[in-house]
């Protein structure tokens, strides 16, 4: 019976042992490991709100440096952009009596304070040069005497200039002239001069018997004013070519712009009247076509120009013309809606075109006749399939970094919501670092990711349109977009309606455009 | 640190099956066994005078819903994997899960020659868990934030787990046929992790817009000698911790009481009723911190100025944007601004056992615990046949708050003055862990002279 005092002993070991050992099995608590799954994650990537303000300013005048867009008090919008400015400075014309050599037949002398054709000047103030008197003394006698010109004073005092020359001398000495003034009532200066032997007898310089012995030069004149009469007289006056540019890229389909208007601005501060002639005045096409301007605003393809009136104290003002065509007196809007790209012309000025004798005029030394055109859109329009291309630098940031060995796929949400009455259809290629398209973002080819909001009578938009689109990415093909650094976006804007109605732009009209994105993952 | 340990108490959590408490009905039913003087000090075996209690490990966990271990793990090869994936379907929308267990390391009892007074001092480490978590919370970590898009998560799950030593001593005294009992209990506790049950808000919106976030938080818990910080800096969460069942503190003490009695109405009837853990508590001072998230963040990814795009600045930053999210959940550790404390379970017990033949008894059990606001009831009556001098078997029919019907049974196994014994209040489920949402045993030994 001693099996059964054993037994009695080992059961209850055995059985504690047995319901015990589960509870010693530990190492299933330990250190559990999540089993594979699928999860879905989801978060927002960026957002961003276009002012339709900024984003017109940029695609309709990127490469221009002189444009603004104001906002008009109904929140229209008006672009501005000016051509660079042609002009023609008074400098100009004063280098054509910069000076002159003549001789002194007699004692009393005349000759002319300007030569240029058909003005007569009556005053000149001097800011620069010299005068020269060449004095040769052919007798045998020294002569000591005076030279005067009464019509060239300086702070009153009448120019004076005294002279010994011995026999056969030779003197040429340099004269300042800065501050000097030339008054002639018949633009005519006196040269007199006085000449005297040692025993007083008064005599004619000559180098020999009938051949004037002294000579007049004036040198590198420069005048701070003129002031006379200009008769009629033609000259050239403006000939220029502006680029009209109102996009870096390349432009594809049609826009209407509602009523441009280009203003041509000539500031003159001239003082004498001048008449500008239109001689040459066309656009170039974007197939290089010439387009003529033609307008009801040139009478006689001419126009004539404020002045500064001398007679009403106005030198040193400067006078403004405005000479504004529009679609009521020129073909402009037409013109312009064909999208041109340059416009070439040229002006020639013809001064005191009335013949008026009893105008005095001037000229400054800032004296100047400017020419500016600008051209202003008042952003009303459509437009169809208005096309836009850009190269963009690309950074994925974070996601750049993302461990994609564990993404299934990622499915990308673009939602916008527009203010504006402007659709947007959209297409981007993922660039290599050799330009090359790697992917795009749409498979089926451009979507519109931006729907033109509705538009009341006026074409102003009066709501908000929501679009939504989804992209999904198998993980390959997001791994392959992520590592890109350039995308090419190419863009056509359309306008309500497709392009079918004039729409206003409005300075407070804006788009948001945001992008959340779904990332699934496989955990294993 | 010891994550690990921890985390294994986690998943204890998460599998135990439903028990609102300690439920030992069929303890209860065993006056013979010496362990039963745990749940009422007023028993002792009867016509023995020395008792030694061995190990003693009972096991009692729940899950509020269907789910079972086998439905969260299962193998593959060497590893084991969680797949939340068969449970999230079966959670409720809040779920709660508890744990209790207890280790008596040993016990000496003693009574007097004249058998009218008993002497027991003991020696025991509890652990007392309990949590509940919204299904969201599984939901969102198992399948993501992409699937509940336009849905405010609630996720914050709350929490109240403590462990502790109990150091006992108890007196019985015997009037005629009636014993009564009390015992105090002095309270070391080693850990503790208490949600805050005013500020449990953890919340996640993802917009349908294009799923822009929204977080927010108004969470606060209490850890004494469980967590030491909580890092948000990176994309995830680390938790450093300490493990539950580390060394008991004397600053964190409490104390207890036991009472019970048990009356021999006849020669065949008996009846008992105990209470234990009576002014039960302990208060927290070792090591003691305040966890806090307190935030409202709203996350709608980069935000580009239309003008930089204009103007060709095109690159996204995603990396800064990131990391401020995890600013939302960053917990500031402080010292607690109220009382910290951790009330002890209030158990009841009562019964009766009716001895029908030398070999037949039956029984009948009650057990009520209350803890805050949770409650469990359970009533059960047991038929227990002695085999052999020192072999018995059990059964026993129960029903509590959660389930009507659960058939419990216990072997005993009595040679000489060892006692040895397994016994559950829930026979299908009590050993079967693996596929059950409740798990009930418990097993020990003793001798008893």
């Amino acid at each position: 019976m001693h099996y059964k005092t054993l037994l009695r002993s080992l059961v209850p070991v055995l059985f504690v042992s047995f319901v015990a050992w589960p509870a010693c099995q530990k190492n299933e608590f330990e250190d559990p490991e999540l089993a594979e799954r699928t999860s879905e994650f989801a978060f927002p990537l960026f957002s961003t709100t276009l002012n339709l303000k900024d984003l017109m300013l940029k695609v309709l005048s990127d490469s221009l440096s002189n444009d603004t867009i104001l906002v008009n008090p109904d929140g229209t919008m008006t672009l501005y952009y000016s051509g660079k400015v042609a002009e023609k400075p008074a400098t100009d014309i004063f280098k054509d009596f910069a000076g002159g050599l003549f001789p002194l037949t007699d004692t009393v002398s005349y000759g002319p304070i300007d030569n240029l054709p058909g003005v007569s000047v009556s005053r000149a103030d001097l800011s620069k040069g010299t005068i020269y008197f060449g004095i040769f003394n052919g007798s045998q006698d020294t002569l000591t005497g005076h030279i005067r010109i009464p019509q060239m004073t300086k702070d009153g005092n009448v120019f004076v200039y005294p002279f010994v020359a011995s026999p056969g001398a030779n003197n040429a000495t340099p004269i300042p002239v800065a501050g000097y003034i030339l008054q002639s009532n018949n633009n005519v200066l006196e040269f007199i001069y006085e000449a005297y032997k040692p025993t007083g007898e008064r005599v004619k310089v000559e180098i020999a018997p009938g051949f004037p012995g002294i000579f007049v030069q004036f040198e590198n004149l420069e005048f701070s004013y003129l002031q006379g009469y200009w008769a009629n007289q033609r000259y050239e006056l403006i000939r220029d070519t502006i680029e009209i540019d109102i996009n870096q890229t390349n432009l594809v389909g049609d826009v209407y712009i509602k009523n441009p208007q280009v203003t041509m601005r000539i500031a003159n501060s001239w003082g004498f009247p001048t008449r500008g002639v239109v001689k040459y005045l066309s656009f170039i096409g974007r197939n290089g076509e010439e387009i003529p301007l033609t307008s009801s605003v040139f009478v006689d393809s001419a126009v004539d120009f404020n002045y500064p009136s001398f007679a009403l104290g106005e030198v040193g003002q400067t006078k403004f013309t405005d000479i504004t065509l529009d679609e009521t007196n020129s073909n402009i809007a037409q013109i312009f809606n064909s999208q041109p790209t340059r416009l070439i012309y040229e002006v020639d000025g013809i001064s005191n075109a009335q013949n008026d004798q009893s105008i005095v005029g001037f000229l400054t030394d800032s004296s100047n006749i400017s020419l500016n055109m600008r051209v202003e859109l008042l952003l009303e329009g459509s437009a169809r399939n208005f096309g836009a291309e850009q190269t963009l630098d690309l950074n994925f940031g974070g996601l750049t970094d993302l461990d994609t060995s564990k993404l299934e796929s990622v499915e990308f949400k673009i939602v916008s919501e527009n203010g504006s009455p402007i659709s947007s259809n959209l297409q981007l290629y993922f660039l290599d670092e050799a330009g090359v398209a790697v992917d795009s973002l749409f498979d089926n080819g451009a979507q519109f990711i931006i729907r033109a909001a509705p538009v009341n009578s006026e074409g102003a938009a009066i709501g908000i349109t929501r679009t939504e689109h989804f992209v999904t990415m198998p993980a390959a093909r997001f791994e392959r977009v992520r590592q890109t650094k350039q995308a090419y976006l190419s863009t056509a804007f359309t306008t309500a309606q497709d392009g079918a109605v004039s729409v206003r732009l409005l300075a407070s009209d804006n788009v948001t455009v945001k992008m959340g994105i779904k990332a699934k993952m496989r955990f294993q | 640190m010891h994550i690990s340990k921890y985390k294994s108490l986690l998943l204890c959590l998460f599998l135990a099956g439903e028990m609102t408490a300690q439920q030992e009905l069929m303890l209860s039913s065993m006056p013979d066994l010496w362990h039963s003087n745990s749940i009422n000090p007023a028993i002792f075996p009867a016509g023995k005078r020395f008792f030694i209690g061995g190990p003693a490990y009972s096991l009692d966990a729940a899950h509020s819903s269907k789910v079972a271990y086998g439905d969260v793990f299962r193998k593959d090869g060497t590893r084991t994997l969680i797949d939340l994936g068969n449970v999230i379907n079966k959670l409720d929308p809040e779920n709660e899960v508890f744990f209790d267990q207890r280790i008596e390391t040993v016990s000496l009892g003693i009574r007097s020659k004249n058998d009218n007074w008993g002497l027991q001092i003991g020696h025991a480490i509890v652990t007392s868990g309990w949590g509940k978590y919204p299904k969201s919370l599984a939901e969102v970590l198992w399948y993501g934030n992409a699937p509940y898009i336009g849905q405010t998560l609630e996720i914050g799950p709350q929490a109240d787990i403590f462990d502790w030593h109990e150091w006992s001593v108890g007196l019985s005294r015997r009037f005629g046929q009636l014993d009564i009992g009390a015992r105090f209990k002095y309270l070391t506790g080693a850990g503790s992790l208490q949600t805050d049950e005013n500020r449990t808000l953890m919340s996640i919106y993802t917009d349908p817009d294009i799923y822009q976030l929204t977080l927010k938080t108004d969470y606060v818990f209490y850890s004494s000698s469980i967590v030491e910080a909580v890092d948000t800096a990176g994309y995830g969460y680390k938790f450093r911790t300490n493990s539950f069942g580390g060394q008991p503190s004397f600053q964190n003490t409490g104390m207890a009481f036991d009472v019970g009695f048990r009356a021999q109405l006849s020669e065949h009837l008996s009846i008992h009723a105990s209470a234990l853990n009576l002014g039960g508590s302990i208060e927290w001072k070792e090591n003691v911190s305040a966890f806090t998230s307190s935030n409202q963040y709203f996350y709608e990814g980069a935000n580009i100025p239309g003008i930089d795009i204009i103007n060709g600045s095109d690159n996204l930053d995603f990396d800064a944007k990131l990391d401020t999210l995890n600013d939302i959940f960053q917990f500031e550790k402080s010292t607690p601004d109220r009382a910290f404390k951790s009330e002890l379970p209030l158990r009841i017990f009562a019964g009766g056992n009716y001895q029908l033949t030398e070999r037949w008894s039956l029984g009948f059990s009650a057990m009520y615990q209350s803890l805050a606001n949770r409650t469990n009831t359970a009533l059960g009556v047991s038929a227990r046949w002695q085999v052999l001098r020192w072999v018995s078997l059990g059964g026993m029919y129960s029903a509590n708050s959660r389930t009507p019907g659960n058939l419990g049974f216990h072997l005993l196994l009595n040679p000489g003055p060892l006692q040895v014994y397994v016994l559950s209040d829930n026979l299908l489920n009590g050993f079967s862990a693996k596929n059950s949402p409740a798990v009930n045993f418990r097993l020990g030994g003793a001798l008893v002279f």
